[in-house]
């Protein structure tokens, strides 16, 4: 345990002086301020825009926001945060391995599935710290600006999406012990949750897709209720524990 | 008792047979030298020595226990310095340690004192920078710290010496020499006269198997002497003996060096004495571990 929590200890003080952790805190909290402001622009940028769109034929009438834009905002920008996500550690492993800086610390006596955990807690740990603060400070505005009561399963829809930002780190830290390179890594898991998606638009195969997580949308106006993701909320945690636990013997075997 | 024990080693890379072979022991509180050219498989060795090599056969004792591929438990008898060791770039030399020790389950005060020693043992008691501002020199002997920490039974270092200047090899070889009231040191190396300045035993890699092995008086005796140089006063003297005896060699305009047994040693004597032809300097060539070494991978 003690060797674990060492080695973790040096992730978290990794993240910080490499100024990750940074990048990380500012892209999320700049995506929460940027959903309700999107929201709450968006009148002000369609009159601005409104002549030239008259020009083209189009009317432009009074546009209503509300808690509901802001939301959804917050759900469409959470990809793109969930992809710097993936690209900023994608090299988390790799690094390592390029480096050597892993040897040492092996043969000192720490073993390679204690370096897989701890590198998946790390990861487990800032998704849910950055995502929490995202999805804090766009609660916040709302409420201030509008009333989150007119949103259908806020919390649950919420809680789905962080479920398929924390599926798709175990795909980071399985195909981290696979390959070498970081490249490969955000490539592979870019292709398994596109793989994800394709099979998705299968109607029969649908329900079991983890990347129906991501359609908060349904859910927050109320067309489907929580029951139609359990199914895939299902696959993504029994898939996600596949990966970490599949890492640990690849890792084993890992000539480093 | 033997720290470390290898039994018929094998490795390859794709169809090029690395290891084929090789037994080595090495017996506590010695400095060996792992002597090899580049390329001869030494850095093989030390990985899977440490378990991070999966080796094609052959067995590997440390302290009687057997080193299994991808289990490190063996590691907490070894201490294990690479030929350019890599740090975490961002942490300072202490921090580093302090991972280390609580990574081998060291407590606190222990890993606090243990490293201040040592970094002191090293020169780096005073340096407050990160490791990123190092030298190759510095991270060497930050190396030797580590590798130090949790007092192993066997500290094996991979080329230590090969890239630092005189003077940092000086300090490494220093360090190491310390190193043997504490440990028993394995060392790979092409240069021989480090083996020869701090070694107590030494072995030959050559051809995936262990050519020679023995104590460095051993090694050395097992080649009898090289031959002898003649220095002459004049030219014309050594003009003489070259004419006279076909098998002398001139490498300097008076200088002849002469490579065979004593009898004919003494017979180029007799003449020299019975013709009065003046002589500098008689001079028998010492063995070396480098002629030793050449001999071997010829």
């Amino acid at each position: 345990m003690k060797p674990l929590l060492a080695f973790m200890k040096k992730e978290y003080l990794e993240a910080a002086r490499t100024g990750k952790l940074l990048i990380l805190i500012l892209l999320f909290v700049l995506f929460g301020i940027m959903n309700p402001a999107v929201a709450k622009l968006t009148p002000w940028m369609m009159e601005m825009l409104s002549d030239t769109i008259a020009e083209s034929g189009l009317i432009v009438t009074n546009i209503q926001v509300d808690a509901m834009s802001s939301w959804t905002q917050f759900f469409k920008n959470i990809p793109m945060a969930l992809i710097a996500f993936v690209l900023i550690f994608s090299d988390l492993f790799t690094k390592e391995y390029k480096s050597g800086t892993l040897l040492l610390v092996l043969t000192k006596g720490l073993s390679r599935y204690e370096v897989v955990f701890a590198k998946t807690l790390l990861l487990l740990s800032l998704w849910t710290f950055c995502y929490g603060i995202c999805f804090a400070i766009t609660y916040g505005y709302n409420a201030y600006f509008w009333d989150n009561g007119i949103v259908n399963n806020l919390f649950s829809s919420a809680a789905i999406w962080w479920l398929f930002g924390i599926w798709v780190i175990c795909l980071i830290v399985l195909f981290s012990s696979l390959l070498q390179n970081n490249t490969g890594v955000s490539l592979c898991t870019g292709g398994t949750v596109l793989l994800a998606y394709l099979l998705s638009l299968i109607p029969k195969v649908k329900v079991y897709s983890p990347t129906i997580l991501m359609d908060a949308n349904s859910l927050l106006i109320g067309a489907e209720s929580v029951d139609a993701y359990i199914k895939a909320v299902i696959i993504a945690a029994i898939s996600g524990v596949i990966c970490i636990a599949g890492s640990v013997p690849v890792m084993n075997k890992k000539q480093l | 008792m033997d720290v470390l024990a290898i039994r018929n080693l094998k490795k390859n890379f794709g169809s090029k047979k690395v290891l084929c072979g090789l037994d080595l022991s090495v017996p506590e509180h010695s400095i060996f030298g792992f002597i090899g050219k580049n390329g001869a498989g030494k850095t093989t060795t030390m990985k899977a020595i440490l378990g991070l090599l999966k080796s094609d056969g052959g067995k590997i004792y440390i302290m009687g226990e057997k080193v299994h591929f991808g289990k490190t438990s063996t590691n907490r008898h070894i201490g294990y310095l690479p030929d350019v060791p890599e740090f975490y770039s961002y942490m300072t030399s202490l921090e580093y340690l302090t991972l280390c020790g609580e990574v081998c389950g060291m407590d606190k005060a222990g890993i606090m004192t243990r490293s201040k020693e040592l970094l002191e043992l090293v020169g780096l008691g005073q340096e407050g920078r990160r490791i990123k501002g190092f030298s190759r020199g510095m991270k060497q002997r930050l190396g030797i710290a580590q590798a130090l920490l949790n007092r192993p039974k066997l500290l094996i270092c991979d080329e230590p010496t090969s890239a630092l200047d005189p003077a940092g090899r000086k300090e490494i070889l220093d360090i190491l020499l310390a190193a043997k009231e504490q440990t028993t040191v394995l060392f790979s190396t092409h240069i021989l006269s480090d083996v020869e300045r701090i070694c107590t035993e030494a072995a030959f890699l050559h051809d995936g198997k262990i050519a020679m092995q023995g104590s460095i008086t051993e090694l050395r005796n097992k080649q009898s002497s090289d031959g002898f140089i003649i220095e002459t006063e004049q030219k014309w003297a050594a003009d003489t003996l070259i004419k006279t005896f076909g098998d002398l060699q001139r490498t300097e305009q008076n200088t002849l060096v002469f490579h065979g047994g004593e009898d004919r040693f003494f017979s180029i004597m007799q003449y020299v004495v019975e013709n009065r032809i003046p002589i500098q300097i008689i001079e028998r060539i010492e063995p070396t571990l480098e002629s030793l070494f050449l001999e071997v991978i010829k």
